[in-house]
């Protein structure tokens, strides 16, 4: 029997040899591979937790996951605290500092995350049994040290702060709480501060009320016994007390009673984040969960939909455009979207609504529909290379209360997905007259002509409703040179200006969780000196003494250009203004515009060597608002830094602002003078 | 944060990987034509990689025409004389599947991963691709834009993204690893399509490359259709340039500033280290998981954690075919002077160079590396690759097998000897990157 079996294998290679291949067409699939989803192990612990094992050889590693089954709940004024809670678990044990851990999972050859709804380990099967006990140590007794949670809160709000100027993350945040209301979990987003109101017993409430092994999952996948897995779940966990939750229940989000147009208005944007966006009732496992994703597929998956089709590959408005359905145990979410040029907006809308409407109302071929079948099933296939796939399974199953034959029979459902049922289904969870339409972007280069899709509300980077904006327009009379009068008159009057010889600011800033001191000197005319340190190191020194210029940043010259020159020049006044006629400047009044509410005038400034900026003036104080100047980044196209000037005092007959915020898109610098001082009779060897 | 590699290094920061507590079993054998066929039979999921390894590089370039390997791995998307321009990798996404590839300085690397009856789509694309690829002009000037998107996208745009090539130019005065796979844009907008035409006929030939598949398939049914469709690709008639020149000592440290679109400075050191495979390989791999292997390791402990000067800190074994690098770098945290930083990274180096490291450090460190090992065989695709990989560069697939034999077999007196024999100062280049920023004014 074995020979035969041997020759047998050895003679198809020479009977194949004269099989001959057609090359000029891709060769058809062979038979369709019988894909069996595995069960794994169950069962429960007496304290309610729910434990999963996936038994897999292949490779001798098992890992744990422990997943907290809850539906969310409203943070509210807190917001925040379930994620911060959850990345503070793995900073430290009753036993166990921070650094000891670490060391301890790493001498395992380990790994251990932990999360605010889960906490998992993996590693080599024999070093598996003393990782779990790590993990059941994080999980029972962490140490949840003040010290650590406020390194986490730094870091989550330098994240927030830095999320403020992604146009992205604006959108995102905008979209769950238009989508969901802010009274819905869902809707809720970290802000500032809910971030600063956390404290140390709301993430123990938190923990405490929340983390029970009644609502827990505990999987196992790889190389381990049930039976072992077993023993291994009663030691760590038998333990642990169960305990009751509240059932909650959260009103259903309502849908706009009309489409709608949400803008967020960003000025510095070069590209509008547009996201067209709705609530479904789509949920796991549910009748059209399969045959939705073959529409939103067909739509916008990847690079082989229809959106990516017409508005990267047709129209070129952008580099992407895509949607997505998600199915949630609470509400589902259809989004499509893409960042397109400004002047592509409206264009945008159209066409990404277009998309929507035709395949609402138009059957979809069959070789689109049986390609995009082909490639949801392959990539079902190859999900379950990672043996993780069959726990993912059977974990979304348990929590969602799925037919348990749900993935079995995946493969069938897809295939019985036909044109009638997309054309169904996509008029289902697709209505274009209840759609919330939500764009980031420059609201003064884009808002035109939107308000043929529905009504424009305007909304700031939380989701709030603000004004609609009031076009500004600049008195028509005004010339640059009557402006800097007015200019020159309200900061106190030429003589009061010139009265100032020196003067010296002493200020603060926050930047990523850490204080910078900024502190500016001046000798007037013509000599300044501005330093920026981080705890007692300067870290970034400009000055003009004497005609000699001189730039370091982190104590390294930088090479003084003509355009350096000239920002010195005018760092060395006590307002440029001063200097613009004398030095030959190019000023144009260039219009009006708002800020924070308040109407401005637009001055553009162009220097000698061409450096174009605008410097915005209140058109009722006449107080300087605003320094704006864009350059080109490689990459990133034009960017914008903007400089804001507020709190304007008297100190010594001379308006100054006492606050300035630097906003250079990646990050915010909020300066506070707290010690200005004028006429100390400071010398030019004060200027070190 | 988290620094990014370009396709230079990619395929380095993965070590080749082996287990020994399961073999895996594979059949190595030889076509007519001088293709090599490395099959893993595995049915435990319905998947295949299909995968092909060419033996070439940036390494094996003209100087006057640097970036061709690498371009080479776009053009060959182009399409063939049996599939139409821009469909390659539409078949694939059409069947499920996902493709890819990358270039290194030794070898470039193309993969399909496919739902398992469509392994025969796989040969089909890529005994086309080594057949009778079409290299078109239109092909030519397309990829051309789409290498220097990228080029700009991984290297110019990215913080610190071209520290890599500065890095090469000052290690390497002769040898071809001077330059980065990405190469000069120059070079390649001089480049005749001739030139292109003859790279591949000299490069792309049977017995310059490994056919590696790993996954769901009936091994003497995958035979038969292999020999059907590489059987009839004729061989190369072409001598195979490699290069042979020896790169000198560096002889004394090279310090530079470079200035980049970035908020933080960062240090860059790169030490001269030896070629690939030896015994002194296997002890430098051991050194930098004693660096930066997680969050107890010794750069992120004393660099991060503890004295909080930088906000990432990492070292990378860039080695290679010919003698490779070895490279530790550190980005500043806000405020803090660059030369102090460099101070703390030469005194956590210079410890290694002094004592022997601890036995339970060196005990956890084995057992990093072990896990990391074992888990590199998740995938099929990782299986295909690291059996490619080191058949072409030891001559040995079965290194996959017997790797981590050589990992135990290095000591703590190893380690000490490789940081005393190359972490020597006349044999690095530091580089200081450093914002290249507007001062703020009034």
């Amino acid at each position: 029997m074995k020979k035969l079996y041997y020759s047998f294998i050895f003679l198809l290679p020479l009977v194949s040899m004269a099989q001959n291949v057609d090359r000029s067409k891709a060769p058809m699939p062979g038979k369709a591979p019988v894909i069996q989803v595995g069960d794994p192990v169950k069962f429960t612990l007496a304290n309610g937790l729910q434990v999963f094992v996936v038994k897999n050889t292949k490779l001798p590693k098992v890992s744990a996951t422990l997943a907290l089954d809850y539906d969310g709940f409203k943070e509210g004024d807190k917001a925040g605290v379930a994620e911060m809670a959850g990345a503070l678990l793995k900073r430290g044990t009753t036993t166990k500092s921070k650094a000891e851990l670490d060391e301890a999972v790493e001498f395992l050859g380990g790994s251990l995350s932990t999360s605010a709804q889960s906490a998992s380990v993996a590693s080599l099967k024999t070093n598996f049994p003393a990782l779990l006990n790590l993990m059941a140590e994080v999980v029972l007794q962490p140490a949840l040290s003040n010290t650590e949670l406020e390194k986490i809160r730094t870091q989550t709000l330098s994240g927030i702060e830095s999320n403020k100027d992604d146009a992205d993350a604006i959108a995102g945040n905008v979209v769950k709480k238009l989508v969901y209301g802010a009274n819905h979990p869902y809707g809720e987003m970290m802000t500032t501060k809910t971030v600063n109101n956390v404290t140390l017993s709301d993430v123990k409430t938190f923990l405490s009320t929340y983390w029970k092994p009644n609502v827990a999952y505990l999987v196992f996948v790889g190389d381990i016994e049930p039976a072992t897995a077993k023993a291994l779940a009663e030691k760590s966990f038998g333990a642990w007390k169960k305990g009751e939750l509240a059932k909650q229940d959260f009103a259903k989000p309502t849908k706009p009673s009309q489409t709608y147009v949400a803008i967020v208005d960003r000025p510095s944007s070069v590209q509008s984040v547009v996201t067209i966006a709705s609530a479904v009732d789509l949920y796991p496992g549910s009748a059209n969960d399969i045959a939705g994703s073959v529409m939103n597929n067909i739509l916008g998956g990847g690079f082989s939909g229809r959106l990516f089709a017409n508005l990267r590959e047709k129209h070129g408005f952008t580099y992407g455009a895509y949607s997505s359905l998600k199915s949630s145990r609470q509400i589902g979410l259809f989004q499509a979207e893409a960042a397109v040029r400004n002047d592509k907006t409206d264009s945008s809308v159209q066409e990404l609504l277009r998309e929507i409407n035709i395949l609402r109302n138009e059957q979809v071929g069959q070789d689109e529909l049986n390609r995009m079948k082909n490639y949801l099933s392959g990539g079902f296939a190859r999900s379950l290379e990672n043996p993780a796939t069959i726990a993912n399974f059977a974990l979304n199953i348990a929590r969602n209360k799925m037919p348990a034959d749900y993935y079995q029979k995946y493969l069938t459902n897809l295939a019985a997905v036909d044109a009638t049922k997309v054309k169904e289904v996509a008029e289902l969870f697709m209505n274009p007259n209840q759609m919330h339409i939500v764009i980031v972007g420059n609201a003064k280069q884009i808002a035109k002509g939107l308000d043929k899709y529905g009504p424009i509300k305007y909304f700031d980077i939380e989701g709030n409703e603000v004004a609609a904006q009031v076009e500004a327009k600049a008195d028509a009379s005004l010339t640059p040179a009557v402006l800097l009068d007015k200019v020159i008159a309200a900061l106190g009057g030429q003589a009061a200006l010139n009265n100032v010889k020196d003067i010296q600011y002493k200020g603060k800033a926050a930047l990523m969780g850490r204080e910078i001191e900024m502190n500016q000197t001046k000798v007037l005319p013509g000599n300044a000196i501005v330093t920026m340190s981080m705890g007692g190191m300067v870290v970034s020194k400009q000055a003009v003494v004497n005609g000699k210029y001189s730039v370091a940043q982190q104590g390294m010259e930088a090479p003084i250009t003509d355009d350096l020159k000239e920002s010195l020049n005018e760092t060395a006044t006590l307002y440029p203004e001063t200097i613009f006629v004398k030095n030959g400047y190019k000023l144009k009044i260039a219009g009006a515009d708002k800020i924070e509410g308040a109407d401005v005038i637009d001055l553009e400034v162009t220097t000698p060597s061409g450096k174009v900026s605008h410097r915005f003036y209140d058109s009722k104080t006449f107080l300087l608002a605003k320094v704006a100047t864009t350059q080109e980044v490689p990459g990133r196209g034009s960017v914008t830094q903007q400089q804001f000037f507020k709190e304007y005092k008297s100190v010594g007959g001379v308006q100054i602002a006492n606050e300035e915020v630097l906003d250079l898109g990646q990050f915010k610098l909020n300066v506070k003078y707290s010690d200005i001082k004028v006429n100390q009779g400071l010398k030019l060897e004060d200027l070190k | 944060m988290r620094i990014q590699f370009g396709m230079a290094i990619c395929g380095m920061l993965f070590l080749q990987t082996a287990t020994a507590q399961q073999a895996i079993q594979f059949e190595k054998y030889t076509l007519p034509n001088g293709l090599k066929v490395i099959l893993h039979e595995d049915h435990s999921a319905p998947v295949v990689a299909v995968t092909t390894l060419y033996h070439v590089g940036s390494k094996n370039e003209d100087t006057a025409r640097t970036g061709f390997a690498h371009f080479f791995e776009h053009l060959l998307f182009e399409g063939s004389e049996n599939i139409k321009r821009g469909e390659f990798d539409k078949y694939i996404t059409n069947a499920g599947g996902a493709l890819n590839a990358n270039t290194s300085q030794d070898r470039t690397f193309y993969y399909e991963l496919l739902p398992s009856n469509q392994v025969e789509l796989g040969l089909w694309l890529e005994s086309e691709r080594m057949m009778h690829a079409k290299i078109e002009q239109i092909g030519v000037n397309t990829q051309r834009e789409v290498v220097k998107e990228e080029k700009r996208q991984r290297v110019d745009n990215r913080p610190y993204g071209s520290f890599l090539s500065e890095v090469l130019k000052r290690a390497y005065k002769v040898h071809p690893y001077q330059w980065t796979p990405i190469g000069s844009m120059d070079h390649l907008n001089a480049a005749k399509l001739d030139e292109f035409i003859n790279f591949y006929k000299t490069f792309y030939v049977p017995n310059n490359c490994v056919l590696s598949i790993a996954g769901d398939f009936n091994k003497a049914e995958l035979k038969a259709k292999i020999e059907a469709y590489f059987g009839p690709i004729k061989k190369g008639d072409r001598p195979i340039p490699r290069p042979t020149i020896k790169e000198p000592a560096l002889g004394g440290e090279v310090r530079d500033v470079i200035y980049d679109n970035i908020q933080l400075p960062g240090v860059f050191q790169a030490y001269r280290a030896p070629k690939q495979g030896g015994d002194e390989y296997y002890a430098f791999n051991v050194l930098s998981t004693i660096l930066s292997g997680g969050e107890s390791s010794r750069m992120n402990k004393a660099l991060v954690d503890i004295k909080q000067q930088a906000a990432a800190a990492q070292s990378v074994p860039f080695f290679n075919e010919d003698e490779g690098l070895f490279i530790a770098l550190a980005i500043a945290n806000m405020g803090v002077k660059i030369e102090a930083l460099e101070q703390s990274m030469d005194t956590v180096i210079n410890q290694l160079k002094t004592a022997l490291v601890g036995e339970r450090e060196f005990q956890k460190v084995k057992n990093q590396i072990t896990t990391q090992l074992v888990t590199g065989n998740a995938t099929m695709a990782g299986i295909a690759e690291s059996l490619a990989n080191n058949e072409v560069y030891f001559g040995d697939a079965n290194l996959i097998n017997t790797e981590l034999e050589k990992y135990n077999k290095v000591t703590r007196q190893d380690v000490l000897n490789v940081a005393k024999k190359y972490l020597n100062k006349d044999n690095r280049i530091v580089l200081y990157y450093l914002p290249k920023e507007k001062p703020t004014t009034k």
